[in-house]
């Protein structure tokens, strides 16, 4: 990573903290909302994008984090009860994980599926920790003894925390564990002849990925307050999974972008159903916009809204260049640059 | 005894169904390398294509014929619009694109036809029988009967007729097939399409059961316990995986579940174990997954580098 992009990611983030304390409530929970689900999102791209382990189990692990952190907030962790619930999830994570050793992608996925559908069945019986179907009402975090009450400082803290994960993944994916990653990704014979520990890497990709997971589950639990088992089911496994494909599997920038898109696309066609008036079809409405986009993407754009961008940044620039006046002789140079 | 007996006809009865619905799925991966996820879609929308053609007038069975044609039309749209694009593409991406195809089918249906469950019309006359001290509706005993009936007879299809011959030929090495003429791309929409009518049959099956809501699509899931524990590759294994879970289930049900319970309620402050039965296929699953990946009746593949 070069220092522009750290400096300019440390300066994002400063803005997007200055913007989520200055807005009102609703813009300060989008905010959050979309840097919870872009920190899930990268989580599960280090685990999908990178290691090539398809997880459906993402929903469920976030609901893992949302408990525990619950639990520990309850208890009066204060601040700790956000690594606390990283380091549970990462523990379910290795769990979900442990198939993996044996299985190879499909397979994986099934089994991915099945730890899903068991945790969500645990959400609702175990309920001296999880308070079964009602749910587990969660008080409000503190952060060193003052409770954080207003939806400004989770969005803060929400992006504190984004800015944390991106420079975790990208430093990872710089070591050696990284490179493993990538290596067992593309052939995990060629990773065994290359004297790579595929269990252990694997193992490790499950470990880093759900501990931020978890994290981002606590920070959704802090911020809505309720865990039910409802909110964690297959859907949501599905809509992250979106994310990273609308986005651009194994790109970190694209992350993000999937999960702001993902997040605030049912809001935009929440928007345009009020304006046009029609209440009655709304969800399903929403439902079908969402899954006609993923079918959209995997056909037309399979590397993601990432690659689109890239790709339509020359033809940008060139675009711009023709309408600021030809006086000028513009050429288009990162076009060219691109080439060479 | 008799209670035993009578769990176990239930499940056979149900898990015809499942063995239905995964025959479907398997028939397509051997096809085609897809492991589709939209298999519960075809069974909901099978359903509520019958329901509508029985309630604009036809009578219950033309119905269901004419539903059976719409669906193979729909399974063979499905591989070449939508999965024929993605030849090339990773598996996640054509994994994802099935659920995408669940999403989309399940808003279609909430759009027509609301979140409401709906009553469906009777195909079978209402009333029970009695067999050796063990009652069943005629629902119960038809949908069995039905659905094994149809699965043996796809199963006999498969291995006896030419075109099972061609399909198994398509399905083992594409490239072979297309060397002794076999139109493999046909072959590959003519599985899909047979895939999808046997899922639409099991839903609406299903219905006659359960009723007809969109919750009927997560039988889609429920049957990738039945094709691992049979095998991904196995049709026969399919089959006799799906009575095994539908047995299974039945068990769980009528038997474990109570005992487990009485125990909880004794020594725990938890009341319920909720629906286990939905819970103890997937933890086989992980079982089977961990002990024999390659199912009961599975062959073990090799990898080339």
């Amino acid at each position: 990573m070069k220092s522009r992009h750290l400096l300019l990611a440390v300066a994002a983030a400063l803005f997007m903290i200055a913007v989520s304390l200055l807005v009102g409530r609703f813009e300060a929970y989008m905010i959050g909302a979309v840097a919870v689900a872009s920190i899930g999102a990268l989580a599960l791209n280090l685990l999908i994008g990178a290691c090539g382990q398809i997880s459906l189990a993402q929903g469920a692990l976030l609901g893992v984090g949302a408990y525990a952190a619950g639990n520990f907030g309850n208890a009066g962790w204060d601040l700790l009860a956000l690594p606390a619930a990283g380091v549970t999830a990462a523990l379910t994570s290795v769990l979900i994980g442990l198939p993996a050793l044996r299985l190879r992608g499909l397979y994986f996925a099934i089994a991915s599926l099945a730890a899903q559908t068991i945790l969500e069945y645990l959400f609702k019986t175990v309920e001296p920790l999880t308070k079964g179907i009602s749910g587990l009402v969660i008080k409000p975090m503190t952060l060193l003894g003052t409770p954080l009450v207003t939806d400004q400082a989770y969005a803060a803290l929400s992006v504190v925390t984004l800015l944390i994960t991106w420079l975790f993944m990208v430093w990872v994916m710089r070591t050696n564990l990284g490179r493993a990653f990538l290596v067992v990704r593309e052939s995990e014979i060629v990773a065994r002849g290359m004297g790579i520990d595929v269990a252990r890497t694997k193992l490790w990709a499950f470990v880093a990925s759900g501990f931020f997971v978890g994290i981002a589950g606590a920070l959704m639990g802090f911020t809505t307050r309720l865990a039910n088992p409802e909110a964690f089911g297959l859907p949501l496994s599905v809509d992250y999974v979106a994310m990273i494909i609308v986005g651009g599997i194994g790109s970190w920038g694209g992350s993000i972008i999937g999960a702001a898109f993902v997040v605030l696309l049912p809001e935009l066609i929440q928007r345009l159903g009020e304006f046009l008036n029609v209440p009655n079809v709304l969800s399903a409405m929403r439902e079908l916009a969402f899954g006609l986009l993923i079918i959209l993407f995997l056909i037309f754009e399979p590397r993601g809204l990432a690659a689109l961008l890239r790709r339509l940044r020359p033809v940008a620039i060139a675009t711009a260049a023709a309408l600021l006046g030809r006086k000028q002789s513009w050429k288009p140079q990162s076009a060219s640059r691109r080439r060479v | 005894m008799t209670y035993a007996l009578q769990l176990a006809v239930a499940g056979i009865a149900v898990g015809s169904v499942y063995a239905l619905i995964a025959l479907g799925i398997v028939l397509i991966y051997k096809c085609s390398g897809v492991v589709n996820f939209a298999q519960g879609a075809y069974a909901m929308v099978g359903a509520y294509v019958t329901y509508f053609l029985i309630t604009i007038g036809l009578s219950p069975v033309i119905g269901v014929l004419v539903s059976m044609g719409i669906m193979a039309g729909l399974g063979a749209l499905t591989e070449r619009a939508i999965l024929r694009p993605m030849l090339k593409a990773p598996v996640v991406a054509v994994m994802m694109v099935t659920l995408g195809l669940l999403i989309v089918s399940q808003a279609i249906c909430l759009a027509i036809w609301g979140p409401d469950q709906i009553a469906f019309p009777a195909l079978f006359p209402s009333g029970s029988v009695e067999i050796a001290g063990i009652f069943m509706t005629y629902n119960y005993v038809a949908t069995g009967l039905l659905s094994a009936l149809l699965s043996l007879g796809f199963l006999a299809f498969y291995r006896y007729t030419s075109i099972g011959l061609a399909q198994r030929c398509a399905a083992d090495n594409s490239r072979a097939a297309l060397a002794i003429g076999i139109h493999v791309s046909n072959q590959v929409s003519l599985a899909w399409a047979m895939s999808a009518t046997l899922a639409g049959l099991g839903g609406t099956l299903l219905a006659t059961l359960n009723g007809l809501s969109l919750g009927l699509a997560d039988i889609g899931l429920v049957a990738f316990p039945v094709i691992v524990l049979g095998g991904l590759s196995s049709l026969g294994g399919a089959f006799i995986a799906g009575l095994v879970l539908g047995v299974l289930q039945s068990f769980t049900d009528g038997w474990l579940t109570p005992i487990l319970e009485d125990f909880l309620r004794a020594h725990t402050s938890i009341y319920s174990v909720g629906a286990l039965q939905q819970v103890v296929p997937y933890a086989l699953l992980v079982l089977m997954l961990l002990v024999r990946p390659e199912g009961l009746f599975g062959r073990r593949g090799t990898e080339r580098v």
